[in-house]
């Protein structure tokens, strides 16, 4: 009785520590983005004024835009390409079908760095694609349309796929099953798939700025450049708790929906 | 219309499937009569759902040919065939409600929007589900999903309906008040039904006609009592449930009647008659119903009456699953009596009994090979 009562309290205190290092730095740096302190390293009084700066700073405001603007069209052409690509590895048989299937989890555990440096030389060297918004589109799309292809391809494994021979029988072509059967099936597993890139291509420093080129500005690295050389840092906390924000709306979407597909 | 009662609505000629290593259909003849449910019957692998895609478009054949109202079907897609198919899994559309699942198919054929609402309606009338238009497959028992999927396939008023299994998931009672319906919603739509089936139960209690196949080809087909009471077959005694086959040989014929040696040596009668060649008879078979008690002090004088010894009773609530070793050469069989029979409710286990079949309960069997020779024969 007595040590089942230590075990408990055990796991209790190992999960309040593991929250406590999950979200301590967020929580202070939040707080501290209210702080009146110069550099924000100290509470000294309630202020909005860094969020103010920063929704003042046409700089800060454009690399938002930026960032936006990418992690959009890399979202949208990574899920649709995901999604055609799990369908094909899915449904048709062919030499090296596993190893593909396998390799798209590749990206996963290459590191950044390399990725990155590999993409740079590969648009400098290899395709000429000049620097710049181009370039960072696509090399969020070859790290983020792997993670659809996986997702959609989990949900596949569980899709009835009569369904797509019950749709022929009764008339109906390929196209018209894409769009009234297959589609409406994996729906969810598209938007889990967008919800997650979404974030994962919004917060991409290292690759970004590996293949940005000069005076391409997504708000990662607008923040490190404030970081290197911003006279008052503080604005970094401000900005850097709205990505706190951002995400967590993401995954209580990802939560949500994962939800309704278990329905 | 007498025209087309005469030709077969659907009618399968020479027709061969091959997948790597296996013949699934092998050359296999049939005809399915108009507005009559015809069931293919068979252990799985027989090649019976494989046969009813072929029939359905849904697999592409590699001879023969396979007509449906006296037109060759083989290069038509399953949407331009007259026929629709219910699957195994049912294949309902889980995003739809019952409604858009039903109209999924008019609405391919671009059919007006107030006729779609006309037979969406008619078909929910017929399948007894007026009233769970709005719900989702999720929502719906499973008896009710299986209604949604007959009612998807007939609104499009086919000429087959090809049912796949589509009773397999479903617990025992289920599958029985379902085996009425099914057979309701024929009569009264009067569409012809291509059924397959693995439970020779569900077959005798649902056909007009079965079709016994194994192994790709078509062993026997008749009416149900026909199937159940005179398998051809040691394959479709066994699998009809006459537990009791003995192997044999003829030794003498005469008087309309044939006898047997089994292989343990039992000499057993059987009603004959003369056109069937003797030296194709491999044995005969008897339903454990037809075995009957008799009191012991009756005389062995008789044919088929043997003396053995009860060695298991398997109470089975209307009969008593009893099986008794032959005195003479220690052959097996089983015997279902009636468990209300006093003469029945005396036995025990390890006791003597006096059992008997009529001769006329004796059905032969033949060999496989002699009796697909005299099918084609018949043609």
């Amino acid at each position: 009785m007595k040590s089942g009562k230590i075990a408990d309290i055990i796991q209790r205190l190992g999960v309040f520590l593991v929250y406590i290092v999950l979200w301590m730095p967020i929580v202070i740096l939040v707080i501290m983005s209210f702080s009146n302190h110069a550099i924000g390293l100290r509470w000294q009084g309630f202020t909005l004024q860094w969020y103010v700066q920063v929704f003042n700073t046409p700089k800060a405001m454009e690399a938002l835009k930026n960032s936006l603007f990418v992690s959009s069209i890399a979202t949208v052409i990574s899920t649709i390409g995901g999604t055609l690509a799990a369908y094909g590895l899915y449904k048709y048989k062919f030499r090296g079908r596993g190893a593909l299937r396998m390799s798209v989890l590749l990206p996963i555990t290459i590191p950044y760095v390399v990725t990155a440096a590999t993409l740079l030389i590969f648009f400098t060297q290899v395709f000429r694609i000049p620097l710049g918004y181009i370039s960072i589109i696509i090399a969020h799309i070859t790290f983020s349309a792997p993670l659809a292809v996986f997702i959609v391809l989990g949900r596949m494994a569980r899709v009835d796929w009569t369904l797509e021979e019950a749709s022929a029988d009764l008339g109906a072509d390929k196209l018209t099953t894409w769009r009234k059967v297959i589609v409406p099936v994996l729906l969810p597993a598209i938007m889990i798939s967008a919800a997650l890139i979404f974030p994962w291509s919004f917060n991409d420093f290292t690759i970004t700025y590996f293949v940005a080129g000069v005076g391409t500005m997504t708000l990662p690295i607008y923040i490190f450049s404030l970081m290197q050389y911003s006279r008052t840092p503080v604005v970094i906390n401000a900005i850097s708790s709205v990505f706190v924000i951002l995400p967590i709306i993401g995954l209580l979407l990802v939560t949500f929906l994962q939800r309704r597909e278990a329905t | 219309m007498e025209d087309r009662q005469s030709i077969p609505c659907v009618e399968l000629r020479n027709v061969v499937k091959r997948f790597p290593g296996v013949i699934a259909v092998d050359h296999v003849d049939l005809e399915i009569e108009q507005g009559k449910i015809f069931t293919l019957l068979g252990p799985s692998g027989c090649g019976k759902t494989t046969a009813l895609r072929l029939v359905a478009g849904l697999e592409t054949l590699d001879e023969g040919d396979i007509l449906i109202d006296g037109k060759v079907m083989n290069d038509i897609p399953p949407h331009r065939r007259n026929c629709s198919t219910v699957f195994q899994s049912l294949a309902l559309f889980p995003h739809m409600t019952v409604e858009g699942n039903i109209a999924y198919g008019l609405e391919r054929r671009k059919t007006p929007k107030n006729e779609i609402r006309k037979g969406v309606g008619e078909m929910l009338e017929l399948v007894g589900l007026a009233v769970m238009e709005k719900r989702r497959p999720s929502q719906l028992s499973g008896g009710q999903r299986q209604r949604v999927a007959v009612a998807r396939s007939l609104v499009l008023k086919p000429r087959v309906l090809l049912l796949d299994e589509p009773l397999a998931a479903l617990d025992r009672k289920l599958r029985k008040e379902m085996q009425v319906e099914l057979k309701r919603i024929q009569g009264e739509v009067g569409i012809t039904f291509l059924y397959v089936t693995h439970d020779q139960k569900e077959a005798l209690a649902i056909s007009d006609t079965i079709a016994v196949m194994r192994a790709g080809k078509l062993e026997q087909a008749g009416a149900p009592d026909e199937i159940y009471n005179t398998p051809r077959t040691k394959f479709i005694a066994d699998f009809m449930g006459a537990s009791n086959i003995l192997s044999g040989k003829a030794i003498a014929t005469g008087d309309g009647k044939l006898q047997l040696e089994t292989d343990s040596g039992l000499k057993v009668i059987a009603l004959h008659n003369e056109d069937k060649g003797s030296n194709e008879i491999t044995g005969i078979s008897v339903h454990p119903e037809l075995i009957e008690l008799l009191p012991s002090d009756a005389g062995l004088e008789e044919e088929n009456r043997f003396r053995g010894r009860i060695t298991e009773m398997i109470y089975q609530g209307d009969f008593i699953e009893t099986k008794i070793s032959l005195s003479q050469t220690g052959e097996l069989l089983t015997a279902h009596f009636p468990s209300r029979l006093e003469l029945v409710t005396r036995l025990s286990v390890g006791e003597e009994v006096l059992v008997h079949w009529s001769p006329k309960s004796s059905n032969i069997l033949l060999a496989q090979n002699s009796y697909l020779r005299e099918e084609k024969s018949l043609y």
